[in-house]
């Protein structure tokens, strides 16, 4: 298959990830050819075969099952590299172990630092170049997190083969977006399957190359071709002003994250002068990929001979410096551990200002906030539940929030401990603040979107603790279940017509069982239920949580919250299921319609479920450690993470007690829920807010409010500020489109008289303007010269000979 | 001032003087006719030179062949206002004074140049030309062909002009073909007559005309602008002649 | 006295030489701007004769370059006047004061 692949089975990974990019690049080479012959398909010939060949005026399908079955090859890729990961006893035995290439892409830097030059040493001939790399870096974190990926993408392509069944169609109306001229007129369009199925690939290819990628720079790159793909699939339905303005909602919070996360990779390409991670870490941490402890130093002097430093032990105050060890593995280890004060080759170790460090791992981390739609930047996510249902799955379970939490989780060897405690707190805060506006949202979507933020705070959380495995193996069966509850979501939507109101819904047990009974266990799972895949993450998490709390309790709100937020998570996804399947129909008529979907939706649902409830199985059963998931991934956890041992430790002494802490927490939001939705039928009325809280919660903590205040408005303020020191006013706008400006000068003026004068008109503009009057004059001038009249080119070549001439028997003769 | 300058001097004056009248003579004819004194003259000064064979060119070539070329096109063109264009007197004026500065400043440059020349050498005879045309050079037979001692001919190069003279015969069947290209007779469409005519935009915006019958005030209104408007009106005398 | 000879001979070349080029600027007549150009042509002829007889290197060249700028004057002026031609079949007119745009 690929020359040398046993060799080299990452490149396994590399195929399995170009996969989907050929999909989508076949997907728009057809559908540019479409459009190019489109206009000839009347004259017939080649031109028509082709349009007909690509599927007409109707969408073509089999550009989604090329897809599909781009998608089905990586997926079994996938679980091939997983299985052969996991069989490969070298690489998998050992931490850190891994299958990785890479080569140079870009050289900027020189092979050959002026070591040689200085004389000290011949240090600098090893020294590698500043280069931009490319590679791959498979380990057991990639392995997992690829075949979740590639396994719920899966499930979600073929989902979406009957979610969409509509943009099958060639003419689709959308009774949500206005006409652009004629209101109250649904906008007609041509179907977009392939379209769908484009971005659809495309997003998979970035999340998947995001994955393997083993630099900064590369996963820059996918980042933020996630970031557009989300851009392109919230705002799918274009024409609806709601879901363009949330695909751009998503799309500008997400660049305020990824300034902060270009910001650090500019920090770690200046101070550390590579992007491979590894490299990173060892610079940072000392050999064996980053294993050792910070060294937090206080220069005394740096001269071309070397570096003085002091070793500083704790975090006192003059350590302003982080020690960075060798770019290159041959230097010899000079460095001293126990002594005070020592003395290393300049071109061996340099230092980096311990503020700049912190900077670096506060800029990564915003990016994940911006990317995994953490508090302050969390309300595009709930907006972004305009793009169609199976995109909201993809981007809460599998693609887009997941490469927040897989950064901070790959990234974890470079954060500062503040940042750890940023981390958390942060997690914590979003976890507990998107719970509670959950509760009283009635929007199926919105619930589960609000769910995706909470919990992606708890992950958060739990890596801002050292809960690394905890964190992770959270975001695997979260995409499990987050896909399954969004799948399912999107089941009831398509059968109810698009309603996704649950004060319309209510009682739909009977009608679609299948898609009742799989969300049930999606429900069981996110809410922490024993022994469904939610269950052993959770009780991970929460045991890290409560280890804090008996080793640090001043950080109270880091246990609190998290117990809050499971309760209310118990709470709100029950009452949730409990509103849109038990009890009676709220909406008669359009309860008579609905029937169970087609096997095409059920079947991934199905897929799902099992995933959910056995996808962290390991034995025991009981046993929340012996997760073979969580087995799996704790090879790859970085060994850094023994800095957070003493939170750990005591997270395992009172296992026990954390256990039944959270199954009592989950039992109580799951009984609050039953008794106020499950035993009485519950009105529409019943599910409004009325309360002075409740209406705080329904419009979420007036956060959009906020920023529209904060940000928005003086933005667009000062924008038309600008915009008018620089355009003219309408009035004079509609008297130049009145009279066209002629060259009559005269007429000019007075229409310049007439007008106030601009801001612009003698600063930029103006000299602009006189700049262009200039040339044109010039030109004008010239043009006379060239007026093709023979003779007097002619005579213009005899005057210029008796000057050159004379010039000549002047200065020659 | 010996018998030979004052030859020189009445031919160089008819030289020159013809070569005047070419330039102030209005006339196209006239000018034909003073450009042929000039170039007779300019054949008299090669003979007086001792460049017989090329006054014989010159004679044969110029006046027998280019003149009589431009007598043809003077013939064929020069009809109506074509005979006298006039030049307005401004120009005459601008063009009078940088041909007598250019004149200065030539008689200052040919006065340093004249400076380097000798006397008493003569000229190469017919068959050296002839051989050097054909490869040959002179060095050999230097003195059987000019009479003069090969030594008095120092430090030349062994010159041969083959490859010009092939240069030049080429270029000439070039020329000879392009000048047949682009002289033959091509009748524009405004230029067509009888059943043509039907074809031509003077006829669309009449259609009730015969064809062949076009009156001067259509044609005025016709959009042709590349037509003269001052040539006559009838449609026979602004048929230009064929070539 | 010869190089007052050979001053006179270039006098004279230079003379033709400007009568040329002021034909060239005057003359409307695209018949007339073809005289200044043998004018000119001639001019340089003159020249290279006087050359040829006065200066010791160039005793053949002069005469054989004359014979070549005799030729090429020709063919020049048989395609000038086709042009000529030409122009005046597609414009009725030889005046080149009126040939100022460069398409056909």
């Amino acid at each position: 298959m690929i020359p040398g692949w046993e060799a080299t089975p990452g490149r396994l990974y590399v195929l399995a990830t170009a996969i989907p990019l050929v999909v989508t690049l076949l997907l728009a080479l057809a559908g540019m050819l479409r459009g190019w012959v489109r206009p000839l398909r009347a004259r017939g010939g080649v031109a028509q075969t082709l349009y007909w060949v690509l599927g007409g005026d109707v969408p073509l399908r089999a550009g989604a099952y090329l897809a599909v079955a781009g998608m089905t090859l990586t997926a079994l890729l996938s679980l091939l590299g997983l299985t052969l990961f996991l069989t490969q006893t070298a690489t998998a035995d050992s931490a850190g172990g891994c299958w990785a290439e890479r080569i140079d892409w870009v050289r900027v830097g020189p092979m050959v630092a002026p070591g040689d030059a200085l004389g000290t040493e011949n240090v600098a001939a090893a020294l590698p170049a500043l280069a931009l790399q490319v590679g791959y870096r498979i380990d057991a974190l990639t392995a997992v997190l690829f075949a979740m990926v590639a396994v719920v993408s899966l499930c979600i392509f073929v989902f979406a083969l009957g979610y969409m069944d509509e943009e099958t169609q060639a003419v689709v109306e959308d009774h949500e977006a206005q006409h652009q001229y004629h209101r109250h007129t649904p906008v007609r369009r041509r179907g977009r399957f392939g379209r769908f199925y484009l971005f659809l690939s495309l997003f998979c290819f970035a999340m998947l190359h995001l994955l393997i990628a083993d630099n900064l720079f590369q996963i820059f790159v996918s980042w933020e071709l996630v970031g557009v793909c989300s851009f392109w699939l919230i705002g799918f339905y274009q024409e609806r002003p709601s879901a363009s303005q949330a695909a751009n909602k998503a799309f500008i919070m997400n660049r305020v994250g990824d300034a902060g996360f270009l910001i650090g990779i500019a920090i770690a390409w200046s101070h550390l002068g590579t992007l491979n991670l590894d490299e990173i870490f060892r610079r940072l941490r000392g050999a064996e990929g980053g294993a050792g402890e910070i060294r937090r130093v206080q220069v005394l002097s740096t001269s071309e001979a070397g570096l003085e430093y002091v070793v500083v032990t704790g975090n006192d105050w003059p350590a302003q410096h982080v020690l960075l060890h060798p770019l290159t593995e041959q230097k010899r280890e000079v460095f001293r551990d126990a002594t005070e004060s020592a003395t290393a080759n300049l071109h061996d170790y340099t230092v980096m200002p311990y503020w700049l460090w912190l900077v670096m791992g506060l800029g990564i981390f915003l990016g994940c906030v911006g990317k995994s739609a953490q508090w302050p930047l969390h309300t595009w996510l709930p907006d972004a539940m305009e793009g169609p249902t199976p995109v909201s799955a993809l981007i809460h379970a599998a693609t887009m929030v997941a490469a927040g939490v897989y950064l901070v989780g790959r990234c974890f060897p470079l954060f500062a401990p503040e940042v750890f405690l940023t981390i958390a707190y942060v997690g914590a805060i979003t976890a507990f603040l998107a719970a509670t506006i959950a509760l009283v949202q009635t929007d199926i979507k919105r619930i589960l979107a609000y769910s995706t933020c909470s919990q992606l705070g708890l992950m958060f959380l739990a890596l801002g603790l050292g809960g690394w495995t905890a964190g992770l193996l959270h975001l695997v069966t979260h995409a499990f279940f987050k896909a399954l509850l969004f799948l399912g979501a999107g089941s009831v939507i398509h059968a109810c017509g698009h309603v996704q109101d649950i004060t319309r819904l209510g009682g739909l047990y009977r009608k679609m069982p299948i898609t009742a009974l799989t969300m049930l266990v999606g429900v069981l799972a996110i809410a922490g239920f024993p022994f469904l895949s939610g269950w052993y993450s959770k009780e991970r998490i929460l045991s890290q949580v409560m280890g804090l709390g008996l080793y640090q309790p001043e950080h109270i709100l880091l246990w609190l919250l998290p117990l809050l937020t499971t309760i209310m998570t118990s709470y709100y996804m029950f009452r949730l299921w409990l509103t849109v399947f038990t009890g009676p129909p709220r909406d008669k008529q359009l309860h008579d319609q609905v029937h169970e979907s087609p096997a095409v939706m059920t079947v991934p649902l199905l897929v799902l479920a099992v995933l959910s409830g056995a996808g962290a199985w390991g034995w025991p059963l009981w046993e929340v450690e012996a997760s073979w998931l969580g087995q799996v991934l704790e090879k790859a956890q970085p060994a850094m993470v023994r800095e957070f041992a003493a939170i750990t430790e005591r997270g395992h002494q009172y296992h026990t007690w954390t256990g039944i802490v959270a199954l009592a927490c989950t039992l109580v939001g799951a009984a609050a829920a039953y008794l106020w939705f499950g035993r009485t039928p519950v009105t529409a009325e019943q599910l409004q807010v009325r309360t002075l809280v409740g209406r705080f919660l329904w419009q979420k903590w007036y956060f959009d409010e906020a920023y529209e205040a904060i940000w928005v408005r003086p933005t667009v303020r000062l924008a038309s500020g600008i915009a008018a020191a620089d355009k003219r006013s309408t009035t004079v706008e509609a008297g130049i489109a009145a009279h066209p400006p002629s060259p009559d000068r005269s007429e000019e003026t007075t229409a310049e008289e007439a007008t106030p004068p601009r801001f612009d008109w003698g600063t930029l503009d103006g000299w602009l303007n006189s700049l262009g009057d200039a040339a044109a004059s010039g030109g004008a001038a010239v043009q006379q010269w060239q007026s093709g009249r023979l003779r007097l080119y002619v005579l213009t070549l005899a005057l210029t000979v008796v000057v050159l001439l004379a010039m000549l028997v002047v200065l020659a003769g | 001032m010996t018998l030979s300058d004052v030859l020189f001097i009445v031919v160089a004056a008819v030289a020159a003087v013809s070569a005047l009248g070419v330039v102030v003579s209005r006339h196209i004819v006239h000018m034909a006719v003073w450009l042929l004194f000039t170039l007779v003259g300019v054949s008299l000064v090669y003979f007086w030179l001792g460049a017989e064979f090329l006054g014989a060119a010159q004679l044969i070539v110029y006046v027998g062949g280019t003149l009589v070329l431009l007598v043809f096109g003077v013939m064929l063109t020069a009809q109506g206002p074509f005979r006298e264009l006039r030049t307005p007197p401004v120009e005459w004026i601008i063009g009078g004074v940088t041909a007598a500065l250019l004149l200065l400043l030539l008689a200052v440059v040919t006065w340093q140049v004249a400076q380097g020349g000798t006397t008493g050498q003569q000229p190469p005879g017919v068959a050296a030309i002839g051989l050097g045309l054909l490869g040959v050079h002179e060095t050999v037979s230097e003195t059987t062909l000019s009479g003069l001692p090969a030594g008095n001919v120092v430090g030349r190069t062994p010159v041969a002009y083959l490859l010009p003279f092939e240069i030049i015969s080429v270029h000439l069947l070039v020329v000879l073909i392009g000048a047949a290209y682009l002289a033959r007779a091509r009748r524009p469409a405004a230029f067509r007559t009888g059943s043509d005519t039907a074809t031509t935009p003077l006829e669309t915006s009449s259609p009730d005309l015969t064809p062949g019958s076009v009156q001067p005030a259509v044609v005025v209104s016709a959009p042709t602008p590349a037509l003269p408007t001052d040539s006559s009106s009838s449609e026979e005398s602004r048929q230009p002649p064929q070539f | 006295m010869g190089e007052m000879g050979y001053y006179a001979v270039l006098l004279l070349g230079a003379w033709l030489f400007v009568c040329g080029v002021t034909c060239l600027a005057l003359k409307r007549n695209a018949l007339g701007v073809l005289m200044g150009v043998e004018l000119v042509l001639n001019a340089a002829n003159v020249n290279l004769v006087a050359a040829a007889r006065y200066t010791p290197a160039f005793r053949l060249e002069g005469q054989i370059f004359a014979l070549l700028v005799i030729v090429l004057a020709a063919a020049e002026a048989a395609v000038a006047l086709a042009i000529m031609l030409h122009y005046y079949n597609t414009y009725a007119t030889v005046d080149v004061d009126k040939a100022q745009q460069l398409r056909g």
